[in-house]
Protein backbone atom coordinates (compact mmCIF):
# COMPACT_ATOMS: atom_id res chain seq x y z
CA UNK A 1 0.00 0.00 0.00
CA UNK A 2 1.29 3.67 -0.77
CA UNK A 3 2.32 5.82 2.03
CA UNK A 4 1.35 9.45 1.71
CA UNK A 5 3.84 11.99 0.64
CA UNK A 6 3.66 15.97 1.71
CA UNK A 7 2.19 16.81 -1.69
CA UNK A 8 -0.60 14.73 -1.35
CA UNK A 9 -2.11 15.51 1.79
CA UNK A 10 -4.23 18.40 0.66
CA UNK A 11 -5.93 16.12 -1.74
CA UNK A 12 -6.67 13.07 0.73
CA UNK A 13 -8.08 15.66 3.22
CA UNK A 14 -10.11 17.17 0.37
CA UNK A 15 -11.24 14.29 -1.40
CA UNK A 16 -11.27 11.84 1.34
CA UNK A 17 -9.03 9.55 -0.61
CA UNK A 18 -11.10 8.86 -3.50
CA UNK A 19 -11.55 5.21 -4.76
CA UNK A 20 -12.03 6.60 -8.55
CA UNK A 21 -10.17 4.95 -10.80
CA UNK A 22 -10.00 7.20 -13.69
CA UNK A 23 -7.09 5.84 -15.91
CA UNK A 24 -8.83 2.19 -16.32
CA UNK A 25 -11.33 1.44 -19.17
CA UNK A 26 -13.78 -1.31 -18.04
CA UNK A 27 -17.15 -1.32 -20.33
CA UNK A 28 -19.93 -0.42 -18.67
CA UNK A 29 -22.81 -3.42 -18.02
CA UNK A 30 -25.75 -0.78 -18.28
CA UNK A 31 -26.36 2.24 -20.75
CA UNK A 32 -28.66 5.30 -19.39
CA UNK A 33 -32.33 4.38 -19.26
CA UNK A 34 -31.59 0.79 -18.09
CA UNK A 35 -34.41 -0.92 -16.52
CA UNK A 36 -32.75 -2.83 -13.50
CA UNK A 37 -33.31 -4.54 -10.50
CA UNK A 38 -31.05 -4.17 -7.34
CA UNK A 39 -29.52 -7.96 -6.04
CA UNK A 40 -30.83 -9.47 -2.96
CA UNK A 41 -27.27 -9.78 -1.46
CA UNK A 42 -26.90 -10.46 2.46
CA UNK A 43 -23.03 -10.40 3.11
CA UNK A 44 -21.48 -11.23 6.53
CA UNK A 45 -18.73 -8.69 5.20
CA UNK A 46 -18.78 -5.23 4.13
CA UNK A 47 -21.31 -4.01 1.50
CA UNK A 48 -22.75 -0.35 0.24
CA UNK A 49 -26.10 -1.81 -1.12
CA UNK A 50 -28.46 -0.89 1.82
CA UNK A 51 -31.09 -3.13 2.55
CA UNK A 52 -34.29 -0.81 1.28
CA UNK A 53 -33.32 -1.44 -1.99
CA UNK A 54 -32.42 -5.10 -2.37
CA UNK A 55 -35.04 -6.68 -4.77
CA UNK A 56 -36.62 -3.12 -6.09
CA UNK A 57 -36.79 -2.19 -9.38
CA UNK A 58 -35.02 1.07 -10.85
CA UNK A 59 -33.58 2.84 -14.25
CA UNK A 60 -30.09 3.76 -14.71
CA UNK A 61 -29.88 7.65 -14.43
CA UNK A 62 -26.11 8.20 -14.61
CA UNK A 63 -22.71 6.35 -15.04
CA UNK A 64 -20.15 8.07 -12.56
CA UNK A 65 -16.90 5.96 -13.65
CA UNK A 66 -14.93 2.98 -12.50
CA UNK A 67 -14.68 2.92 -8.85
CA UNK A 68 -12.74 0.25 -6.31
CA UNK A 69 -16.01 -2.06 -5.22
CA UNK A 70 -16.01 -2.09 -1.57
CA UNK A 71 -17.47 -5.52 -0.90
CA UNK A 72 -13.58 -6.65 -2.23
CA UNK A 73 -11.85 -3.99 -0.85
CA UNK A 74 -12.82 -4.21 2.78
CA UNK A 75 -11.60 -7.90 2.98
CA UNK A 76 -8.36 -7.66 1.09
CA UNK A 77 -9.89 -9.52 -2.20
CA UNK A 78 -8.32 -6.88 -4.76
CA UNK A 79 -9.97 -3.63 -5.85
CA UNK A 80 -12.31 -5.09 -8.62
CA UNK A 81 -12.94 -1.40 -9.95
CA UNK A 82 -16.51 -1.12 -11.80
CA UNK A 83 -18.53 1.29 -12.82
CA UNK A 84 -20.92 2.94 -10.17
CA UNK A 85 -24.45 4.33 -11.15
CA UNK A 86 -26.77 6.47 -10.13
CA UNK A 87 -29.77 4.66 -9.84
CA UNK A 88 -33.26 6.11 -9.79
CA UNK A 89 -36.10 4.68 -7.82
CA UNK A 90 -39.73 5.72 -7.22
CA UNK A 91 -40.79 6.17 -3.72
CA UNK A 92 -43.53 4.07 -4.29
CA UNK A 93 -41.06 1.08 -5.45
CA UNK A 94 -38.86 1.34 -2.33
CA UNK A 95 -42.24 2.72 0.32
CA UNK A 96 -45.75 1.55 -1.14
CA UNK A 97 -48.54 3.42 -1.13
CA UNK A 98 -47.44 5.90 1.63
CA UNK A 99 -45.21 7.30 -0.40
CA UNK A 100 -45.45 10.72 -2.50
CA UNK A 101 -46.11 9.04 -6.11
CA UNK A 102 -44.13 12.51 -7.54
CA UNK A 103 -41.21 11.59 -5.87
CA UNK A 104 -37.73 9.25 -6.32
CA UNK A 105 -34.78 8.10 -4.75
CA UNK A 106 -31.86 8.63 -6.73
CA UNK A 107 -28.97 6.29 -4.78
CA UNK A 108 -25.37 5.10 -6.27
CA UNK A 109 -25.00 1.52 -6.70
CA UNK A 110 -22.07 -0.38 -8.05
CA UNK A 111 -22.46 -2.55 -11.11
CA UNK A 112 -21.81 -5.62 -9.13
CA UNK A 113 -25.56 -4.68 -7.07
CA UNK A 114 -27.22 -4.89 -10.00
CA UNK A 115 -29.25 -7.30 -13.04
CA UNK A 116 -31.39 -6.27 -16.13
CA UNK A 117 -34.53 -6.15 -15.23
CA UNK B 1 -23.67 -6.96 6.61
CA UNK B 2 -27.08 -6.22 7.71
CA UNK B 3 -25.81 -4.03 10.82
CA UNK B 4 -27.20 -1.40 12.65
CA UNK B 5 -25.17 1.19 10.52
CA UNK B 6 -28.07 0.36 7.65
CA UNK B 7 -30.79 2.47 8.92
CA UNK B 8 -32.45 3.69 6.02
CA UNK B 9 -36.16 3.26 6.45
CA UNK B 10 -36.25 2.70 10.20
CA UNK B 11 -38.92 4.32 12.02
CA UNK B 12 -38.73 5.70 15.42
CA UNK B 13 -35.66 7.14 15.59
CA UNK B 14 -36.85 10.97 14.91
CA UNK B 15 -36.13 13.66 13.04
CA UNK B 16 -32.54 14.63 11.62
CA UNK B 17 -31.53 17.68 13.75
CA UNK B 18 -28.52 19.54 11.76
CA UNK B 19 -26.75 22.05 14.40
CA UNK B 20 -26.57 25.38 13.23
CA UNK B 21 -23.03 26.92 13.04
CA UNK B 22 -21.73 23.63 12.90
CA UNK B 23 -17.87 23.63 14.08
CA UNK B 24 -15.60 20.98 12.04
CA UNK B 25 -14.90 20.05 15.41
CA UNK B 26 -16.57 19.84 19.05
CA UNK B 27 -13.58 19.09 21.04
CA UNK B 28 -9.78 18.64 20.39
CA UNK B 29 -9.48 15.09 20.83
CA UNK B 30 -11.80 14.81 17.82
CA UNK B 31 -8.99 16.47 15.52
CA UNK B 32 -6.34 14.34 16.97
CA UNK B 33 -8.50 11.55 15.74
CA UNK B 34 -8.91 13.22 12.43
CA UNK B 35 -5.01 13.14 12.15
CA UNK B 36 -4.39 9.86 13.73
CA UNK B 37 -7.52 8.28 10.75
CA UNK B 38 -5.02 10.26 8.07
CA UNK B 39 -1.41 9.14 9.50
CA UNK B 40 -2.65 5.51 10.02
CA UNK B 41 -3.86 5.68 6.52
CA UNK B 42 -0.90 7.07 5.00
CA UNK B 43 1.16 4.18 7.24
CA UNK B 44 -0.60 1.44 4.91
CA UNK B 45 -2.59 -0.09 8.10
CA UNK B 46 -6.08 -0.24 6.35
CA UNK B 47 -7.90 1.07 3.49
CA UNK B 48 -11.26 3.22 3.35
CA UNK B 49 -13.79 0.04 3.00
CA UNK B 50 -12.09 -1.70 5.97
CA UNK B 51 -12.35 1.59 8.33
CA UNK B 52 -15.99 1.81 7.16
CA UNK B 53 -16.73 -1.95 8.13
CA UNK B 54 -14.84 -1.53 11.34
CA UNK B 55 -17.32 0.94 12.12
CA UNK B 56 -20.68 -1.16 10.99
CA UNK B 57 -18.59 -3.99 13.81
CA UNK B 58 -19.40 -2.01 16.30
CA UNK B 59 -21.74 -3.40 18.93
CA UNK B 60 -25.46 -2.26 17.53
CA UNK B 61 -26.11 -0.08 21.09
CA UNK B 62 -22.56 1.10 21.96
CA UNK B 63 -23.10 2.12 17.85
CA UNK B 64 -26.27 3.97 18.16
CA UNK B 65 -25.30 5.57 21.24
CA UNK B 66 -21.04 6.75 20.30
CA UNK B 67 -20.94 9.84 18.70
CA UNK B 68 -19.53 10.25 15.01
CA UNK B 69 -15.28 10.33 15.82
CA UNK B 70 -16.08 7.71 18.43
CA UNK B 71 -16.89 5.41 15.44
CA UNK B 72 -13.66 6.59 13.83
CA UNK B 73 -11.89 6.04 16.97
CA UNK B 74 -13.45 2.45 17.68
CA UNK B 75 -12.61 1.55 14.25
CA UNK B 76 -8.69 2.77 14.63
CA UNK B 77 -8.28 0.49 17.75
CA UNK B 78 -9.89 -2.39 15.95
CA UNK B 79 -8.09 -2.54 13.00
CA UNK B 80 -5.14 -1.78 14.90
CA UNK B 81 -5.04 -4.70 17.19
CA UNK B 82 -6.61 -7.01 14.63
CA UNK B 83 -3.75 -5.86 12.25
CA UNK B 84 -0.91 -6.58 14.90
CA UNK B 85 -0.04 -2.87 14.96
CA UNK B 86 -1.21 -2.95 18.76
CA UNK B 87 -1.77 -5.77 21.01
CA UNK B 88 -5.64 -5.30 23.03
CA UNK B 89 -3.17 -5.75 26.77
CA UNK B 90 -1.62 -2.53 25.63
CA UNK B 91 -4.39 -0.61 24.79
CA UNK B 92 -6.63 -2.09 27.78
CA UNK B 93 -3.68 -1.21 29.97
CA UNK B 94 -3.62 3.02 28.62
CA UNK B 95 -7.15 3.43 28.78
CA UNK B 96 -6.72 2.16 32.61
CA UNK B 97 -4.10 4.22 33.21
CA UNK B 98 -5.41 7.33 31.75
CA UNK B 99 -8.55 6.44 33.53
CA UNK B 100 -7.22 6.56 36.69
CA UNK B 101 -5.13 9.79 35.66
CA UNK B 102 -7.89 11.59 35.04
CA UNK B 103 -10.59 10.50 37.83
Amino acid sequence: MSLLTPDSVPTVVTTGASTRRASQAVTPRFKLGDRVVARNLNPIGHTRLPRYVRGKHGVIHHDHGLFVFPDTSAHGEGDKPQHVYSVRFESRELWGAIADPRASLYIDLWEDYLERA
Amino acid sequence: MNGIHDLGGMHGIGPIAPEKEEPVFHADWERRMFGLFIAAFAGGHYNVDEFRHAIERMAPAEYLTASYYEHWLHSLETLLVEKGVLKKEELDAKIAALAKEGS
